[in-house]
């Protein structure tokens, strides 16, 4: 229903977005996910019609959103990233501007207020102004507000950025909530790779202004499928054990951790003993090992060679 | 549209500081530059060589009637002593048929007092020419022979010019300050995101803009109108009953503002740096333009044509041609064309900058 064709976006010399193609489905829910600097804002800008595209095109319903955003825009709420509200004024006056904006007004705005203050817990603090909220309660408004007017498709710039996971989990329990039995299209963009996991249905990797990976959870993690994770626990780090660790044919990846070392490697080969004989050749002590079934940020560190938040 | 205006006045009430302080403002310079000297009259000391005592109280009391001067007795000594010391600027010998000025030093009020001091002259001269001509002293002629002069509200002395510029200039170059400063709001909405979610609505760029830009209209002619309604009621100051041009002048004027603020939104990307544009540009307008002093008194001329480019010019002058000499709309093209011009050409070239910021907006 939504679409992007080689969607471009250059800024002066800088190319934020290339080439960039994704779908959005009715009734999915699609992750969008990527680091800082990834190109999810300016992607995101675009589709809902607020940043012109350099090139390529916003389809909606196989038409071009850009000829013609009121269609799309009467059906579209966008949570922006920062918190995007008169913060002087109440919530209650934040919401019934932006109601009205939407075209609602009279008992059913009042009602539409009622019941998402409701849904976003807020409706004993309606009165106050917005700057006296805690984050947690900003973030729950700043989305309250783009559910006013009951958009199909819910675009979401990273909603939990800088909360406690209290109010995180809130809010992931109120979107996946909208989305399974209101049937709201979600597209949720975040570097939280967890949330993604849990939330989304699909997802698209992206980095560098490029989608370097799609598909659901099971077929991302399934590029790692031939590759396993391996942590290893040790006394004390050492730079010449990790040197050689990632000499290793099998290995593909070795990075540092808190404790000791996370190795990626392909499957099959006597890894463990090369490891442990390792560990004897430079005098590292091993305290543990563990494996682990891959997680998206395997798969972002496979793709990229980096962490998703560094 | 009306959303967006209305939403615009709700804030405004919310935090009226702003607009409150630059009305306060305003007041307290008119007092301080104006208030203070149209309140004093000025007081003017006679002496005389011919005439009794009597006869010269008699020519005081004829003179004090107006209140602008006062006119007290003295003695040709002491205001030739003071005139040397520089104490007074001037005084006036009054004899039977004539008069005449001391002056130790040029003074604004000088021409005023010689031209109703010379009035007062011919009318009485008259009267007693005509006292004469019937041979009796007790009819008061007055009654019956209209005695014809020029009055002294027609022609405006340099006083009241003066303190109009004040109070015209004042409450304008105070209006420009809430009007940029308001707008500075156009840029922290950009900043926020408020703007970015009104843009994802159905509304229309358009109608966004116009509705912002027509609070901030009102907002300034609110001012202004505040400003001399209070100036009139509480300092007295007249306006005369111009109403039609004074207004579609203030209009004009502020829509000029509102037009140049665009134009400085467009080119300052940021709240940061419209707070220390926007009194450098207010106050440099308002030197240029004669809202602290009178254009007369420049001559450079490189200052006189950057005067041309100010709307605040206009404004007072158009201003000053409505309330001080009476001017009707057809007389006042030249300044409301002037700012008219203004307004689209700065509007035009603003709204082109700030879409062309706007186009590397993102969320
Ligand atoms: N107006 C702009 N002018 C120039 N470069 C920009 C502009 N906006 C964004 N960029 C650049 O484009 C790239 C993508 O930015 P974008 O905000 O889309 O990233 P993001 O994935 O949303 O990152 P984050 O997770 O930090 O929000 C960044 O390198 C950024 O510096
Ligand atoms: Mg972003």
């Amino acid at each position: 229903m939504l679409e992007t064709k080689d969607l471009t976006k250059r800024f002066k010399s800088k190319t934020a977005v290339n080439q960039l193609n994704l779908y959005l489905e009715k009734g999915e829910s699609v992750g969008l996910l990527g680091p800082n600097g990834a190109g999810k804002s300016t992607t995101i800008s675009m589709i809902a019609t607020l940043l012109p595209p350099s090139s390529g095109k916003v389809r909606f319903n196989n038409e071009d959103a850009w000829k013609n955003p009121q269609g799309l825009r009467q059906v579209l709420g966008v949570v922006p990233q920062e918190i995007a509200l008169y913060e002087e004024l109440s919530a209650y006056e934040n919401m019934k501007f932006f109601g009205k904006v939407y075209g609602l007004k009279g008992k059913q705005l009042e009602s539409r207020i009622e019941e998402v203050l409701e849904l976003i817990g807020l409706t004993e603090r309606k009165k106050d102004a917005v700057k006296t909220y805690s984050g947690g309660m900003k973030r729950r408004i700043n989305i309250g507000v783009t559910l006013l007017h009951e958009p199909e498709i819910l675009i979401m710039d990273e909603p939990t950025v800088g909360i406690d996971p209290q109010s995180r989990n809130y809010i992931l329990d109120m979107i996946r909530e909208l989305n399974r039995s209101r049937g709201i299209t979600v597209l949720y963009t975040s570097h939280y790779m967890e949330e993604v996991e849990k939330l989304c249905d699909r997802v698209y990797i992206m980095d560098h202004g490029e989608i370097i990976a799609s598909g659901t959870n099971d077929e991302l993690k399934s590029i790692l499928s031939n590759e396993e994770t391996i942590h290893i626990t040790v006394q004390t780090h050492s730079l010449s054990f990790e040197e050689k660790l990632s000499q290793l044919p099998a290995v593909t990846q070795a990075s540092e951790e808190e404790q000791g070392y996370k190795v990626i490697a392909s499957k099959g080969e006597n890894l463990l003993e090369d490891i442990f004989e390792l560990s004897r050749q430079t005098q590292t002590k091993i305290t543990g090992v563990s494996l682990q079934t891959p997680s998206l940020e395997d798969v972002f560190l496979h793709l990229t060679g980096r962490t998703l938040r560094d | 549209m009306w959303t967006v205006f209305k939403l615009q006045w709700i804030r405004l009430f919310k935090q009226p500081t702003l607009l409150i302080t630059f009305l306060g403002m305003t007041l307290v310079f008119v007092y301080f530059m104006a208030g203070a000297q149209g309140e004093q009259t000025i007081t003017v000391p006679t002496f005389s060589e011919t005439l009794s005592q009597e006869e010269q109280s008699d020519w005081l009391d004829r003179l004090n009637e107006e209140e602008t001067f006062e006119f007290i007795e003295s003695d040709y000594e002491t205001v030739y002593e003071d005139i040397r010391m520089n104490e007074r600027a001037f005084a006036l010998g009054l004899e039977e048929d004539r008069y005449q000025f001391l002056i130790g030093r040029e003074d604004m009020e000088i021409s005023t007092l010689i031209q109703y001091v010379n009035q007062i002259y011919s009318e009485e001269q008259r009267l007693e020419q005509v006292r004469q001509d019937f041979g009796t002293e007790n009819i008061d002629v007055s009654n019956y022979i209209q005695v014809e002069t020029t009055g002294r509200t027609e022609a405006a002395s340099s006083n009241e010019i003066y303190r109009m510029a004040v109070v015209v200039g004042m409450s304008l170059y105070f209006s420009v300050y809430s009007i940029l400063y308001l707008m500075t709001n156009l840029v922290e909405e950009k900043q926020t995101g408020t703007w970015q979610r009104l843009i994802f609505s159905p509304l229309t760029k358009t109608r966004i803009y116009t509705g912002q830009l027509l609070h901030y209209m009102l907002a300034g002619i609110l001012q202004i109108f505040l400003a001399l309604l209070i100036l009139h009621y509480l300092v007295g100051i007249e306006f005369g009953t111009n109403y039609m041009e004074m207004s579609v002048l203030i209009i004009c004027f502020v829509f000029a503002i509102v037009s140049l603020g665009m134009l400085l939104m467009g080119l300052v990307g940021s709240p940061q740096q419209l707070q220390v544009v926007i009194p450098i540009v207010a106050t440099s307008m308002a030197m240029l333009g004669g809202a602290f002093w009178p254009l007369e008194v420049v001559s450079n001329q490189i200052l006189l044509f950057l005067a041309e480019l100010m709307p605040i010019k206009y404004g007072i002058q158009g201003m000053m041609g409505a309330v001080l000499q009476d001017r009707s709309l057809s007389q006042l093209l030249e300044p409301i064309g002037a700012l008219v011009l203004m307004g689209i050409i700065f509007m035009g070239i603003g709204i082109n900058l700030m879409e062309r910021v706007s186009e590397n907006q993102s969320i």
